[in-house]
């Protein structure tokens, strides 16, 4: 298979673009406003994409590979598990040729939550029983059940999860378990088991923000709940993009043009 | 990579369950009924299934490989790619282990129109500025931009291509350019060049049924523009499970089941 590199740099040349206003909105507001109507109070459509600052070295951006800036508390069987991962991000990065990366490899699904850290846009879309995260990135669906519906105990492990989702107020709070346990948690490789359980309280905080405070529960992985805080940005002017891992060359691409300075 | 036998099985399970009831509502209407509400105008929201009989054996449904009965007309170009294909389908099937598929041995996309071939249920969306049909195969989305923007001519070759559309009546006229050459038209091999441009008709003729007039239009490969129709049934209780492409065991499960008789 071989890459399509235009697709990918056009995806990029549109992220750094719109990187200067992008920065200049990312302080992490204390106390973020409130919602400014109230239809917009269970109205999460649009293209997001991550708001964190754009610092200049890709080392320093823990949100482009990992969730929290420190350690997950991890079991012992799951530090064994990251000891034997080998990440091409982190403190312990190998090159991409030596990396363990089951997706840079086999093309294989990213899964969830780690979809997340890839730097290339989200569109999220709501019907009257969903609500839907279109990825950018390998056209992945995080479809979030919010029709009542149980999880569905009978779905085999799944790349993505099963989701269902209910309001509290203003915030979906969405619950998702049934993973398959072939993908890492994050970008650096910290695993997580098929007994993987992943809550989500996502908010729109004003009309251009929206925050997803994650928790991540995994028994058998980690000694303890641990939270992640990821904030969006609404992209009025964005639309996605076709972005499939064709072969390892995509990824070098997108690393390459995700650690580029922002302009 | 590993198959995962049971969402495969399970996808299956739930089609055979289905299909007496689609057989039953798959009779071609010579005339369709109006839209029953104007409202529906241009609603075409909802889990959509091909809505054709199943025959016994899946060589005698030309529809789960191939858009026509009949063969569309092939440039000299066109006919030699042709006559280099193995598929797995139709009068000249090889086995598995020996097509040359490029959706089998690499988990490269179907692309688009050849997604529509594969017998999984689309669901589609709608926002003001777009109408999304998201595939449960292989998570592929068809995103129909319909905010008036013309072809981004920028875009590279694309898996999916580049569609926009506009509203004649009732009927989403989707039109899409900026295809790579990558894929085949269809499951059996006939070809297209990445001059491949298609016209799609969308229409729901009812509450409950969709129509898809499908216009291929590819000089290189073809003599002349070619149509087909696709009928879909609306499926209200259903939701979009996850069908990834993980290997070709994958694909043998998936033909055994939709080679079994409908019950």
């Amino acid at each position: 298979m071989r890459r399509d590199p235009l697709g990918i740099t056009l995806a990029f040349a549109m992220a750094l673009s719109i990187s200067p206003a992008t920065s200049a909105q990312t302080k992490q507001p204390a106390v973020p406003p409130k919602s400014s109507r109230p239809d917009q109070a269970h109205d999460l459509s649009g293209v997001w994409f991550d708001d964190h600052p754009r610092l200049i070295r890709v080392q320093e951006r823990y949100w482009a590979y990992t969730f929290t800036p420190e350690a997950p508390p991890l079991t012992p069987w799951a530090q064994a598990k990251f000891n034997a991962a080998k990440s091409s991000f982190g403190p312990h990065a190998v090159p991409l040729v030596e990396t363990t990366d089951p997706l840079y490899h086999t093309c294989a699904p990213i899964g969830f939550p780690i979809a997340y850290l890839y730097p290339l846009p989200m569109q999220i879309v709501q019907t009257p029983g969903e609500v839907i995260l279109l990825f950018e990135w390998d056209s992945l669906r995080h479809q979030i059940f919010t029709d009542g519906r149980k999880h569905d105990e009978t779905l085999g492990p799944l790349w993505m999860g099963d989701s269902i989702g209910h309001w509290e107020g203003d915030t979906l709070v969405a619950d998702t378990v049934n993973f398959n346990d072939k993908t890492w948690l994050d970008r650096m490789g910290h695993p997580h088991s098929d007994a993987l359980h992943v809550i989500e309280r996502i908010r729109r905080v004003d009309h251009d923000h929206l925050v997803d405070d994650i928790t991540i529960e995994d028994p058998k992985a980690y000694t303890k709940l641990w939270t992640a805080h990821l904030p969006f940005v609404l992209k009025p002017k964005w639309t996605l993009a076709e972005q499939f891992c064709e072969d390892e060359e995509s990824f070098q691409t997108i690393d390459k043009d995700a650690a580029a300075p922002a302009k | 990579m590993r198959k995962r036998p049971l969402g495969v099985a399970l996808a299956f399970a739930m089609v055979l369950r289905f299909s007496p009831a689609a057989s039953a509502q798959s009779k071609q209407p010579s005339k369709p009924a109006a839209p029953s509400s104007a409202d529906q105008a241009h609603d075409l929201s909802g889990i959509w299934f091909d809505d054709r009989p199943r025959p016994v054996t899946v060589n005698a449904r030309y529809w789960t490989y191939k858009f026509n009965a009949e063969e569309p007309p092939m440039t000299a170009w066109g006919l030699a790619q042709y006559n280099a294909t193995k598929s797995s389908f139709g009068t000249r099937a090889y086995p598995l282990a020996e097509t040359n598929d490029p959706v089998y041995h690499t988990c490269a996309p179907p692309g688009f129109p050849r997604v529509f071939l594969h017998p999984y249920p689309i669901e589609i969306v709608q926002t003001p500025g777009e109408v999304i049909m998201l595939f449960e195969y292989d998570s592929l989305r068809h995103q129909i931009f319909t905010d008036g923007r013309a072809h981004d001519t920028t875009l590279g070759p694309l898996w999916m291509g580049d569609s926009i559309g506009h509203w004649e009546g009732d009927t989403l006229v989707a039109d899409t350019v900026n295809f790579n050459d990558k894929t085949w038209l269809d499951r059996i091999g006939h070809p297209h060049s990445e001059s491949l441009h298609i016209v799609e008709r969308i229409r729901r003729v009812d509450h409950d049924h969709l129509v898809d007039d499908i216009t291929i239009d590819d000089p290189k490969a073809y003599t002349k523009p070619w149509s087909t129709h696709i009928e879909f049934g609306l499926r209200p209780k259903w939701t979009l499970a996850e069908q990834f492409c993980e290997d070709e065991e994958s694909f043998q499960t998936i033909d055994k089941d939709s080679a079994m008789p409908a019950k």
